[in-house]
């Protein structure tokens, strides 16, 4: 999209998140100073490896933070008023999410009419008769029969119980959604399906998605901006092209560069790959978290955390104007 | 002759009611052809993919290959052996499952908690045996964790311990301990970060290098397969619908199914 985002208001806006779970003798931190806005309309990515702090950041917004985990620091708003204190009011109405597992996120007791007319009738005062007919709207929206509304969610496959969730998110109308690896758990054939459709039925609602996943192909092809995350901080966020194709931090690049493309001749030669792993959030290294890994590693990197050059990347080699790495 | 020939390889599963309630309700049996006539050879030293989707029968396959799950009719031949053959005598059925390892899927379930990652390596060694002094035994366990990129240090702790990539590389280092020739890799990255996958498929190819290993390379990821395959099989419902090299599957697919696979698959280039 070509519209500058900046000269828009912010629908939802994370400021200085911190999430951090308390133990016996010490505290640790699981989200870490994550400020992000989400404008209306866009789909923005957040992608980052297993233990990042991507799902975390979803359940912060959603107000789903558990004990011991606690949100210690940072505000989250959404058009301009504070939802930190009372989630409640907006999760489901105004903000609604898609897990991974469609079957667990379904109620297998109950048919999916029931299921889709007690979410209408609670979020809008209207007859039974009237959410019915939503509820068929929606259905056929989404790519199901209508005449299935009486069906139970076992009798159908992965892929369509997912659009049974995605009826079941869009029906409160809300102004964001945040899918949680909304396709992992489906083939590849249904995967694009799936992403299709929630792209399409969001750009006509005009609702705003954060797109949570760890697959770069995925978030390539769906996403308006994306946000790539390190041991719970923000590292890299710009435009999906921009980031991908020229990445800034050399955890963007070592990500997009282990990513295996489709190409035979790719055979006889190694995938790049990041040596070691991801820092377990007790032992988080000082400065950048990812300099013990990174092979342009400076003393800098070892002391100092680097703040987010250009409103792009948090990486000390941005740090002088036109600096690449 | 090839160092693994599938012939026809057919498996039917029964998924009938009990005979009382089908007699009861009238119901007919229902079969279900999970793998129906599949043809495919790999040669020694070479990696044969198979692709398709979640119930094509991929797994059912490998698990014929790796001896496992019995054909209802046709042959795995491995090594001019084949499992299934009634008159083949333990030492060489022996012999055979010793040539044949797996590398499962998920690293979680298929490591048992309660055993050091020693014993858990040493137990391959130990059922076949390959090797009786226990200080060779040992010697032979750490050889395998350096040859994945573990170390000594490794050896005394749970797989709770470990991040899922090096559980892999656990799996790795006991589908090595008996020296088999082939492997049978179910999804083997598909339990992983990007970041992660790369390590291991790295890992995967200097192994098949050094010890001239065949793989058997099962994925649903077709970016995964055109890295490591010399030959790839598109799977579907059961059927094996297109055979070929990397080259001609990726720039001339024949199949619709495979055009399909293609198109949906979400790849970093399209942006």
């Amino acid at each position: 999209m070509t519209i500058d985002r900046t000269m828009i208001e912010p629908l939802l806006e994370i400021k200085n998140l911190s999430v951090s779970l308390k133990k016996r003798d010490n505290i640790s931190v699981a989200v870490d100073d994550l400020s992000l806005n989400l404008y209306p309309g866009e789909i923005l990515g957040l992608v980052g490896e297993s233990g990042a702090g991507k799902s975390m950041t979803g359940s912060a917004i959603l107000g789903l933070i558990e004990s011991p985990l606690y949100i210690s620091a940072g505000t989250i708003s959404l058009q301009g008023r504070s939802i930190i204190e009372a989630p409640e009011n907006i999760r489901g109405s105004q903000i609604s999410m898609i897990f991974q597992d469609p079957l667990v996120s379904l109620n297998p007791l109950k048919t999916i009419g029931e299921q889709l007319i007690k979410t209408i009738k609670t979020h809008f005062n209207i007859s039974k008769a009237e959410a019915l007919d939503r509820s068929k709207k929606l259905l056929s929206d989404v790519g199901i029969d209508p005449e299935r509304i009486e069906a139970y969610p076992h009798t159908f496959s992965g892929g369509m119980r997912q659009r049974v969730v995605i009826a079941l998110a869009l029906a409160p109308e809300p102004s964001v959604i945040i899918a949680d690896e909304p396709t992992t758990a489906l083939d590849v054939s249904v995967q694009a399906q799936i992403l299709n459709l929630l792209k399409q039925l969001c750009t006509e609602r005009g609702t705003s998605i954060i797109l949570i996943t760890h697959d770069m192909g995925v978030i390539s092809e769906t996403t308006d901006r994306v946000a790539v995350l390190y041991s719970g901080r923000l590292v890299e966020i710009g435009k999906t092209s921009d980031v991908l194709q020229r990445p800034q931090h050399p955890y963007t690049a070592g990500l997009v560069a282990s990513t295996p493309n489709i190409d035979p001749s790719s055979f006889d030669k190694k995938l790049f790959q990041i040596p070691g792993a991801m820092p377990d959030i007790d032992d988080v290294p000082d400065g950048c978290a990812f300099h013990p890994r990174c092979e342009h590693a400076r003393d800098k990197c070892q002391k100092h955390r680097p703040p987010l050059f250009d409103a792009r990347v948090s990486c000390w080699l941005s740090e002088k104007p036109g600096g690449t790495l | 002759m090839s160092f693994v020939t599938v012939n026809q390889l057919t498996r039917l599963f029964d998924l009938s009611e009990p005979w009382i309630v089908r007699t009861i309700t009238g119901q007919k049996k229902r079969i279900l052809t999970a793998v129906d006539c599949v043809n495919f050879q790999i040669e020694k030293g070479e990696t044969y993919a198979l692709v398709g989707e979640s119930g094509s029968g991929k797994s059912t396959i490998a698990k014929m290959v790796a001896g496992l799950l019995m054909p209802t009719s046709g042959s795995v031949i491995i090594d001019n052996k084949n499992f299934n053959d009634a008159n083949l005598e333990k030492a060489s059925m022996n012999a055979l499952r010793r040539k044949t390892q797996m590398v499962f899927q998920s690293p979680y379930a298929s490591l048992n908690p309660r055993w050091k990652i020693g014993n858990i390596i040493n137990e391959p060694i130990k059922a076949f045996g390959l090797i009786k002094d226990e200080n060779d035994q040992h010697k032979r366990v750490i050889e395998l964790l350096e040859q994945v990129g573990l170390s000594e240090r490794d050896i005394k702790k749970y797989p709770h311990e470990f991040s899922g990539g090096q559980r892999q590389r656990i799996s790795i280092a006991r589908a090595l301990a008996s020296e088999p020739e082939i492997i049978i890799c179910d999804e083997p990255t598909s339990a992983l970060d990007v970041s992660v996958q790369a390590q291991v498929l790295n890992l995967l190819k200097d192994l098949q290098k050094n010890f001239s290993l065949t793989y058997l390379f099962i994925s649903h990821d077709l970016a995964v397969i055109s890295t490591m395959a010399n030959n790839i099989g598109v799977l579907k419902e059961g059927v094996l619908v297109e055979q070929a090299t990397p080259n001609d599957l990726f720039h001339k697919p024949q199949h619709d199914y495979t055009k399909m696979l293609l198109a949906a698959a979400p790849t970093l280039q399209n942006n």
